[in-house]
């Protein structure tokens, strides 16, 4: 068994996005008070390395970076069916952008040695989408992003996917170790099960270590972030008439108006 | 010389230049290129430094000639099978070998899977800052880059900047600036660089690659949308669409269903169009569809649900079915041509 592929899924804590308000004073975000919760497209990650699992053999970690409470999407994943979870947490990996967690991230991976990685297309609170290709540069892996369906190939250590890009499809074999980015709403996530969950809740304890444990404690943190937030303001909202037509007449004439300007 | 050399002990080397990734595939030149390089013109102007376009590709120096023609002071031409058809591995490869030779301050590529997919394995080993999906792009006194981008769903805007690394990195939305012009006078220079990358090195292969013609709603002067009350049916919402000689767009909703092809998304994951006219038909409003369509000049609703948060973002809105309004409208305005615009 010991092709058996080692599968890492990075997931990340949010705030629940439905509970997230923006001050109207600073213009600044309150996150603090919004209830953290699994990132929806990790969902699909899970579900794609639970998949995996099945028809390549071998493990599923979960792996997050974030303060101790962010254990509780580590919770998650095993109750949907990872096998295993890490926890990265120390105060060092404060600040970090996409740089940093994603050498965290590699770190980790590197560590349980992983045959595969894959991750959530991107986060719904940044939405960046830059720590998968991020983890797989760290790493000098191959990558996968936008991936809609994966075909093991463990006898010639290779992983397929099939690709969504602009226009179109391709399919792309890659070497492993390789990094997924597993395209938003491409799979059906199953359900956790209920002895999954119990076992999740109440025995399963993740692993934790820290950026010291992963020999990266100078490398990552604020510090050590490139970009830099240096404001945060609403949107502008466009100014629009609001006008409610009651029949299509009146509208064609609207239409034709617009759009015989200029 | 070595870069340490040439720069001195000690001193931070100088990083200097505007680049723009063009980005090409088959032959066909993604549009958000040539909207960089009119951006990246306005940019280098306001820090009087030079604009250099990065092609790259196979058989490939037509699009490095026709850079130049779109406002390039220089285009940087890479070309060799091994970059055909893309690849991260083999883009990323070449793209951080320049970087780090010719040490640029701000570096833009469009936020397309392709750009999205390589521009951090450039960013990373680089140790470069990068802001994603941005929308606003602008430079301080100091020349720092002041990228901005919706954040959380877009109900707020960040602007993030990059104090102390170099380049400045930046993926753009398509569609948020005009596209340069071509002017075949003007002066510039093709340089062919030395390809760093070797097929021996790569980590992947392409099996398969089906791509169609790509979709272009960005540069369209009307636009029809559909999302989830077309109920897989966009027969009423391409009707309408050539009645108006305009582009069909839709919603993520209509998109992940499998309706419609993801090019023709409009919103936060998709693309951010400025037409004349909007149409949306059937779509609810949700912020992040909305935040594609902001900067349309007028905007059309249709939705059987009185309360859906569109009309709270349309100029004109009627209530009602769209597979009942759409086909009736389109036969008033096909009876009525409006005049060609401009």
């Amino acid at each position: 068994m010991t092709d058996d592929w080692t599968i890492v899924v990075p997931v990340k804590q949010v705030p629940d996005a439905d509970d997230v308000t923006i001050d109207p004073e600073t213009g600044t975000l309150n996150r603090s008070d919004a209830p953290a919760v699994l990132n929806a497209p990790d969902y699909n990650a899970v579900e794609a390395a639970l998949s995996l699992r099945e028809r390549a053999g071998g493990e599923v970690v979960a792996v997050t970076m974030g303060p101790p409470f962010a254990r509780a999407v580590l919770e998650t994943a095993v109750a949907l069916g990872a096998d295993d979870a890490v926890l990265l947490t120390d105060r060092a990996f404060g600040g970090s952008d996409t740089w940093p967690t994603s050498l965290a991230l590699a770190a980790a991976a590197d560590e349980l040695e992983a045959d595969v990685v894959v991750c959530g297309e991107e986060s719904t609170d940044s939405s960046t989408g830059q720590v998968p290709p991020g983890i797989a540069a760290h790493n000098g892996w191959a990558q996968l992003t936008y991936a809609e369906e994966l075909e093991p190939r463990p006898d010639a250590d290779e992983l397929v996917a099939v690709r969504n890009v602009e226009g179109g499809h391709e399919r792309v074999a890659a070497e492993t170790p390789v990094v997924v980015a597993f395209e938003y709403g491409a799979n059906e996530p199953r359900a956790a099960g209920l002895h999954r969950k119990i076992y999740a809740e109440t025995e399963f304890e993740p692993e934790q270590w820290s950026a010291e444990d992963l020999g990266i404690t100078d490398d990552v943190g604020l510090a050590n972030s490139p970009t830099q937030v240096g404001g945060m303001d609403t949107a502008d909202r466009a100014e629009r008439e609001q006008t409610v037509v009651e029949d299509v007449d009146a509208l064609a004439d609207r239409i034709a108006e617009v759009t015989a300007d200029d | 010389m070595t870069d340490e050399e040439a720069s001195g002990e000690g001193e931070e080397p100088v990083h200097e230049g505007v680049w723009v990734f063009v980005e090409e595939h088959a032959g066909d030149v993604a549009g958000v290129s040539w909207e960089l390089l009119a951006k990246g013109r306005e940019l280098a102007d306001e820090t009087d430094e030079d604009l250099v376009a990065l092609v790259i590709g196979e058989g490939v120096a037509d699009v490095a000639d026709e850079a130049v023609e779109r406002g390039a002071d220089r285009a940087l031409l890479a070309d060799d099978p091994v970059f055909e058809p893309y690849r991260a591995g083999p883009y990323g490869d070449q793209f951080r070998a320049l970087v780090e030779e010719r040490r640029p301050s701000i570096v833009l590529i469009g936020g397309t899977t392709t750009g999205r997919d390589f521009a951090g394995r450039v960013a990373v080993p680089a140790e470069a800052g990068l802001t994603a999906d941005c929308t606003e792009l602008d430079v301080d006194d100091d020349g720092l880059l002041l990228a901005r981008r919706p954040t959380f769903g877009g109900d707020a805007m960040a602007t993030i900047k990059c104090p102390d690394h170099r380049p400045q990195m930046a993926t753009v939305r398509a569609g948020v600036f005009d596209a340069a012009d071509r002017d075949p006078d003007r002066d510039g220079d093709v340089e062919t660089v030395d390809v760093v990358v070797e097929e021996g090195d790569a980590l992947s292969r392409v099996l398969e690659r089906e791509v169609g013609d790509v979709a272009d709603i960005t540069d369209a002067d009307v636009v029809v949308a559909g999302g989830g009350g077309v109920e897989g049916d966009f027969v009423a919402v391409e009707a309408l669409a050539a009645a108006l000689g305009g582009e069909v767009a839709a919603s993520r909703k209509a998109v992940d269903e499998g309706w419609i092809e993801p090019a023709r998304q409009v919103g936060q994951t998709g693309k951010t169009v400025r037409p004349d006219l909007y149409v949306a038909a059937g779509i609810s409003g949700a912020v992040q569809h909305v935040e594609g369509m902001n900067d349309a000049e007028t905007v059309v609703a249709v939705n059987t649900d009185p309360n859906a948060p569109i009309f709270e973002h349309a100029d004109y809105g009627i209530v009602g079915d769209l597979h009942e309004v759409l086909p009736e409208l389109t036969e008033r305005l096909r009876g009525a041509p409006p005049e060609p615009t401009a």
